[in-house]
């Protein structure tokens, strides 16, 4: 459950009181319109092939990145 | 003493810990020194949160008994300093910035917190930061905004913009900060500092208000890049208090600030060029880049083409984990935050767990090309920000004739280095012609602090910038 390119300001508040939040005009509003305004910059991800990757929780420089190429161990 | 007061405070740290060791100045007469020009300049630079004098004095009265008695800790030792106001100090109230925190007070240290006292530094008093440290400029409606002591009618840049404004105007001898996103250099770069976020894992996030646990880091800010190292060589280390804490050798920081870089292959991406940046700070940072080029380093150009990606993998990382450690905040005392600190909040509830594990294998893929690309070069050089200094308040910025949003475009050299963890520093490289700061951007591999200390500090010895000081 999340934002979605075609998120009507309707969805958007019945979306916000199920995650809990307690907006209140007119800041209901402006999130709103941040929201709009920073969410598809975010989606730029979608554009990346990322098949064979598992998630980096964090940057963790000890452990040895696979090089391009290389074949994976089984 | 033979220095005068504002000469003292001004005085590097190398050089005031050499005076302190030698006897020729007490830790005493240091800290009324800075205790007087904190309180002659915060009226105008509201650098401060939390003022603590008396406490100040006590420990600067125990440093001198403890060097009048052989017992020298070391560099630091009767050094004042500053914390900006999210690392825990037992008994010491912490407000992050906001007045949520006014009266919290911690009942435990930020392992930094400890390592700087165990080294004899001075505590002044916990600097002022953009409320929980999630914005770039420095601006807080609730405890003041921080000034920029090169103008102050201009912002001091942030998160850690008290830390900037303090060590920048000789208010303390330097400061701690944290990054983000780029929460040391952005303030350090547009105060003329030297801020240095050493790699991911290194300096304890202990004890330290989180924003974004994957993306914070700790470290020095300071007037000299010698004076980093020597931070350095007090803070840096394991702690099994940190989950992400590495466990490896710390050495000698200074030991390889030597001025000479020969050798040294630096790369400059072209992506760089692909974004907003007004003509004169790129002036000056290809103007520094060539003089490292002159002092024996091979420049190259590359190219890093996800570095456009960047913006999208650690916002969407940085919103999902901020809302996750403020849950609590969010939703039961939201109508009390800073309306924009809010907004960011709120909306990071709207990421889905689906979105933060695809931007976490993205960023696998953005430290891999990055490791890739330093795997050739030892650095990569840049500017910190594609801007000086603007008025507070300001929200847009008019590049070629395109207004730009302030946070993004203040944030877009230095977030790659929050997201893959790598080392990265500012050092002063130049002025504008209205008299701001610019600021040149350092980065190097993994743990390879001693290469990004060891060119810094060469190309500043070879330059006056840093000897510049605000006419306050």
């Amino acid at each position: 459950m999340g934002w979605t390119p075609d998120l009507s300001y309707e969805e958007f508040l019945s979306l916000a009181k199920t995650l809990g939040l307690n907006v209140e005009e007119p800041h209901r509003k402006e999130l709103f319109s941040y929201i709009q305004e920073v969410f598809p910059g975010l989606r730029k991800i979608e554009e990346l092939d990322l098949s064979d990757l598992e998630p980096m929780t964090f940057p963790s420089p000890l452990s040895p990145s696979r090089e391009e190429g290389e074949e994976r161990e089984s | 003493m033979t220095v005068n007061a504002l000469e003292l405070c001004y005085l590097s740290m190398s050089e005031l810990g050499r005076l302190i060791k030698k006897k020729a100045v007490s830790p005493v007469e240091v800290a009324r020194a800075y205790l007087s020009r904190i309180e002659a300049l915060e009226p105008r630079l509201n650098s401060f949160i939390t003022f603590l004098p008396d406490h100040a004095l006590a420990a600067a009265t125990q440093a001198e008994r403890e060097i009048q008695a052989g017992r020298y800790l070391g560099p630091l030792h009767g050094l004042p300093f500053g914390l900006k106001d999210i690392y825990y100090v037992r008994g010491i109230r912490n407000t992050s910035g906001s007045k949520l925190f006014d009266h919290f007070i911690p009942d435990f240290d930020s392992t930094i917190a400890v390592r700087l006292r165990q080294a004899g530094a001075i505590l002044l008093g916990k600097l002022n930061l953009h409320p929980f440290a999630y914005g770039a400029t420095g601006e807080n409606l609730e405890y003041g905004h921080m000034h920029n002591p090169w103008n102050p009618a201009l912002i001091a840049g942030g998160s850690s913009g008290g830390s900037a404004s303090a060590t920048a105007s000789a208010e303390c001898s330097f400061a701690m900060g944290t990054d983000t996103g780029g929460s040391i250099r952005i303030p350090s770069a547009l105060c003329n500092l030297v801020g240095f976020k050493p790699t991911y894992g290194l300096l304890s996030r202990y004890g330290i208000t989180a924003l974004s646990w994957s993306q914070d880091h700790s470290g020095p800010m300071t007037r000299r890049v010698e004076d980093a190292a020597l931070v350095m060589n007090a803070v840096a280390g394991y702690d099994p208090h940190d989950p992400t804490s590495v466990d490896l050798p710390v050495p000698d920081y200074t030991r390889g600030l030597t001025g000479d870089v020969k050798g040294l292959r630096l790369a400059v991406p072209k992506e760089y060029d692909e974004v907003p940046i007004h003509a004169e700070v790129k002036k000056s940072v290809w103007k520094a880049i060539e003089k490292l080029g002159e002092m024996g380093v091979t420049v190259s150009e590359v190219s890093w083409p996800l570095y456009h990606y960047h913006m999208s993998i650690a916002n969407t990382i940085q919103m999902a984990e901020a809302s996750a450690y403020h849950s609590r905040l969010i939703r039961e005392q939201g109508s009390k935050l800073h309306p924009l600190v809010r907004l960011r909040l709120e909306a990071g509830v709207f990421i889905s767990a689906t979105d933060y594990i695809q931007a976490q294998r993205a960023r696998a893929l953005f430290y891999r090309q990055s490791h890739d690309l330093l795997g050739k070069y030892d650095l990569l050089a840049g500017p910190t920000l594609p801007v000086t200094a603007f008025e507070i308040g300001v929200r847009q910025i008019n590049i070629k004739d395109k207004r730009t949003p302030v946070v993004p475009l203040l944030t877009q050299y230095t977030r790659p280095f929050n997201l893959n963890g790598f080392p990265a520093i500012t050092v002063p490289c130049g002025f504008s012609e209205s008299g701001l700061p610019i600021g040149l951007q350092l980065v190097g591999r993994p743990f390879a602090e001693e290469t990004v200390l060891r060119a810094a500090h060469a190309y500043e010895q070879a330059t006056e910038w840093h000897r510049r000081r605000p006419s306050l």
